[in-house]
């Protein structure tokens, strides 16, 4: 797990890398594929309701309507569908490079369980989405998603009758059930946006847009796949036939095929055994994490500071308890807070000064208390020499600093760089404890604990409190934000610092004030960057529109047809019916009293099934329902070689033990792709080979 | 002698913050006690500490009020806070650096800052909570 898991850091640092190059740090969308989810779930809404309004619910009308606006309506409506379809493809790859990242950065463990759970149920969310609106379509695509769904769900076995007898032949089908399905379609995004609110309900300032530059890069890269490659439908569906081939969107139908190798069962419970596992890794194993914040109410006096800077929403603001006269106090809950002593860096009580009391802030880090801080910054700036003297405070998740030991250089480590109070810059220039402070945090828009380099630079700049006195002077404070793989950033910056400190005391002038002073980087030229851009973006979309439709997925052989045996028959009762005694029924109380009464339970229909000759299904069906007094429902499909075959059929749904009480042969000549079923009415005869008489050839259809 | 009196007229209307004022006149009374009996250097600093460390934090309470009940001269309020702890800050550094601190100056210049500050920006505040009232 450890291995897998820095493996895949490593690689999604290296990824990051290259694609902040040309994206730089605030576009990057390997650091915003969050928002971007969010982003693309809207997108999907308002295609999805365009489409709505043109869609019709019905055997041909549904696939009519959407021909509709895929060809006649091409430049808004094919481009809405379009726009649909890979706006939906690009969400389960945004969303499967978030769950990866951040298993990867390990920002799953301990408290932050919460967004990690709450995100399992989402992936079954999303590809209920998917896989329902393939359906809708009613192409051959929602043919083979319509009967391969509903064998695999009817493998569960909780069905009384087989939900994929629906789907048996054209007779079948009702117009009705697309309306069941555009409602199912509509009411799973609803429940998954409620899960999406969910999720992030342990994050103060969530990040739900991307920034606004990147979201219209991704909707451009998106549109322009639409028009080169708009999504279309496949030739119609017609249940009598079954498809050879279908263009298969790997995105959400990637467990399909494996039910061709598995047993449905084994694959749902793959399926929920890997939920579970996923829902258990943030456990797994458990983070042992530094004692939570405590505060301290004599320093308190419920400002509400740290409230408003905490990442992770651990800290309330309730009703005092102390008796004093405030209004609030700040309280701390164990369970959600993440020890990165972001709100101490917040707290106006903690400053470096001495004073009258113990130093002790309003609230605390037990594992690194102000004063002890305190006592680090003295001790290790104590010992500094030169003009260019720097105190180092370093994230303990940006990369390591690796620099030789240095007269000039002190490092003062701690859990998040937004644990530091300003005052300690303060305290540090102001009384040149050193000549300049470099604060080395995580990268740009990527702190582990999600709001510290946002934090500082406002604290630095004066956008936020507790912000940097405006009397320390901003050429002598310096931020770098780097990476784990970018410590060599940090060295540069540390090295780039010193030197503009040593230029400052040769010639001291106030120069810029406002924000940090930061190193500058060679960085490649604007339009190389739009260039790689573009070329992220295209080759994304370009993976997207292969793999919606490529390649294709074989369903039946070009020379094979499919043989359905499927009926549901109600067999012998164990006992048969009597009538009552008139003596009984004058015993019987009188809302109880009827003709006869039956034991309750049947026979099991036990059934043979010869091709040519060859037995090649042989079982005894049980009676349904939990009296065993249903009946027994049969769902078999086999691919045969097409030309003509020999079918022999027996049945016994009686107590005999030898011979049938039906038996059924035929010859059938098949053509390739053709759809032949076998049901069994036992009120008319027997076996039925090809389609139900009953109905005839046309499709029972609903008028709108 | 007290330097500074707490008088009703001071009161702002926010329970919690007129509490605060209260308070911080007393360490402002008791530092300036403090510093005529003991003029150690060493005592001089942890009183500073102290009077930035709670001045600190009843401006951020204050705010945090202002900013509640969108109180429109806020800027203007805050910038007064934020002159103060510029000049404790200059006044800690002095001391810090010559290891003088000529504290009768600076117990009437705190005590100036407050006064005027009462009667200017937090009567303003307290007349504009009463009208929203």
């Amino acid at each position: 797990m450890k291995l897998l898991k820095s493996g895949l850091r490593a690689l999604f640092l290296r990824l990051e890398q290259v694609c902040e190059k040309f994206f730089g740090p605030g576009l990057n969308p390997l650091v915003h594929l969050g928002s971007l989810g969010w982003f693309l779930f809207w997108i999907v809404t308002v295609t999805g309701i365009y489409i709505y309004v043109f869609f019709d619910t019905g055997v041909t009308q549904a696939y009519a309507s959407l021909e509709y606006l895929s060809r006649e309506q091409w430049y808004l409506g094919g481009i809405m569908r379009s726009l649909h379809r890979y706006a939906s493809d690009a969400m389960v790859v945004v969303v499967m490079l978030h769950l990866l990242r951040e298993f990867a950065m390990d920002r799953m463990r301990g408290n932050r369980w919460f967004p990690w759970v709450t995100g399992v149920p989402l992936l079954w969310f999303l590809y209920a989405c998917g896989i329902t609106g393939y359906w809708l379509v009613w192409d051959q695509l929602a043919q083979y998603v319509a009967i391969a769904t509903t064998e695999w769900l009817d493998s569960i076995g909780i069905f009384a009758e087989p939900i994929a007898r629906n789907f048996l032949d054209s007779s079948h089908l009702a117009g009705r059930f697309f309306t069941l399905m555009a409602y199912i379609h509509i009411a799973v995004p609803l429940i998954m946006l409620l899960f999406m609110w969910v999720h992030i309900q342990r994050h103060a300032h969530a990040r739900v847009n991307p920034p606004r530059a990147l979201g219209f890069a991704v909707l451009g890269a998106l549109v322009a796949l639409s028009f080169v490659v708009p999504a279309m439908s496949q030739a119609p569906a017609d249940l009598d036939r079954a498809p050879f081939e279908v263009g298969f969107d790997w995105f959400y139908l990637t467990v399909y095929p494996l039910l061709d190798v598995v047993n449905g069962r084994v694959l749902w419970a793959a399926l929920v055994g890997g939920s579970v596992f996923l829902t258990l890794l943030p456990w797994l194993p458990p983070l042992r994490k530094a004692p939570a914040a405590v505060v301290d109410l004599d320093n308190c006096n419920g400002c509400g500071r740290c409230f408003a800077d905490c990442p992770f929403g651990a800290i309330t603001m309730s009703g005092r308890t102390d008796g004093t006269a405030f209004d609030q106090e700040a309280r701390v809950d164990a369970d959600m807070c993440m020890s990165c002593g972001i709100c101490v860096g917040a707290c106006p009580t903690a400053t470096p000064f001495r004073r009258a009391g113990a130093l002790v802030a309003g609230i605390e880090l037990p594992a690194l208390p102000i004063a002890g801080l305190r006592d680090q910054v003295l001790a290790a700036t104590g010992a500094l020499r030169g003009s260019d003297r720097v105190v180092v405070f370093r994230c303990a998740h940006a990369g390591a600093l690796d620099a030789p030991a240095d007269p000039g250089v002190a490092v003062v480590p701690m859990p998040c760089v937004a644990m530091l109070p300003p005052s300690f810059i303060d305290l540090v220039i102001s009384r040149k404890h050193a000549d300049g402070v470099l604060i080395a945090g995580c990268a740009e828009e990527d702190c582990f604990e999600r709001l510290g380099n946002r934090w500082v630079d406002e604290r630095i700049a004066n956008e936020r409190d507790p912000n940097l006195r405006n009397r320390v002077d901003r050429d002598r404070v310096a931020v770098s934000w780097a990476s784990p793989v970018q410590s060599h950033r940090t060295r540069e910056s540390l090295a780039q610092f010193r030197q503009h400190l040593r230029a400052l005391a040769a010639s001291p002038h106030v120069g810029r004030t406002g924000t940090a002073w930061r190193a500058q980087f060679s960085q490649l030229a604007a339009p190389l960057r739009v260039v790689g851009m573009t070329a992220v973006l295209g080759a994304v979309a370009f993976l997207i529109g292969w793999f919606a439709t490529r390649p294709a997925y074989a369903y039946l052989d070009r020379d094979q047809a499919l043989l359905k045996l499927s009926f549901s028959h109600a067999a012998q009762p164990l006992q048969p019916c009597r009538h009552y005694s008139p003596q009984e029924l004058a015993e019987l109380p009188f809302n109880e009293r009827s003709a006869t009464t039956c034991k309750r339970g049947r026979w099991p229909v036990y059934l043979e099934f010869e091709l040519d000759g060859r037995t090649i299904h042989r079982a005894t069906h049980q009676a349904a329902g939990l009296w065993d007094d249903g009946p027994s429902t049969v769902y078999a499909s086999f691919r045969v070689p097409a030309g003509q075959h020999r079918l022999a059929l027996r049945l016994r749904d009686s107590g005999r033990a030898t011979g049938f009480d039906y038996a059924s042969s035929a010859t059938v000549s098949l053509t390739p792709g053709q759809n032949f079923v076998i049901d069994f009415r036992g009120t008319e005869g027997g076996f039925q080979f090809g389609r139900a008489p009953a109905h005839g050839r046309s499709t029972r259809e609903v008028p709108p | 002698m007290t330097l500074l009196q707490w008088r009703d007229e001071y009161r702002i209307g926010i329970a919690e913050v007129d509490h605060e004022h209260q308070e911080l006149i007393g360490l402002i009374n008791e530092v300036h006690a403090a510093l005529g009996a003991d003029r150690s250097s060493g005592r001089i600093e942890e009183f500073l500490g102290e009077i930035y460390a709670r001045i600190a934090a009843h401006f951020a309470l204050e705010e945090k009020d202002m900013r509640a009940h969108r109180y429109p001269e806020f800027s203007q309020h805050k910038a007064d806070h934020e002159r103060l702890l510029d000049d404790i800050r200059d006044i800690m550094d002095e001391h810090g650096e010559s290891g003088v601190l000529d504290d009768q100056a600076f117990s009437y210049r705190l005590a100036a800052w407050f006064g005027d500050h009462f009667k200017t920006h937090d009567a303003r505040l307290h007349r504009f909570l009463r009208v929203q009232r």
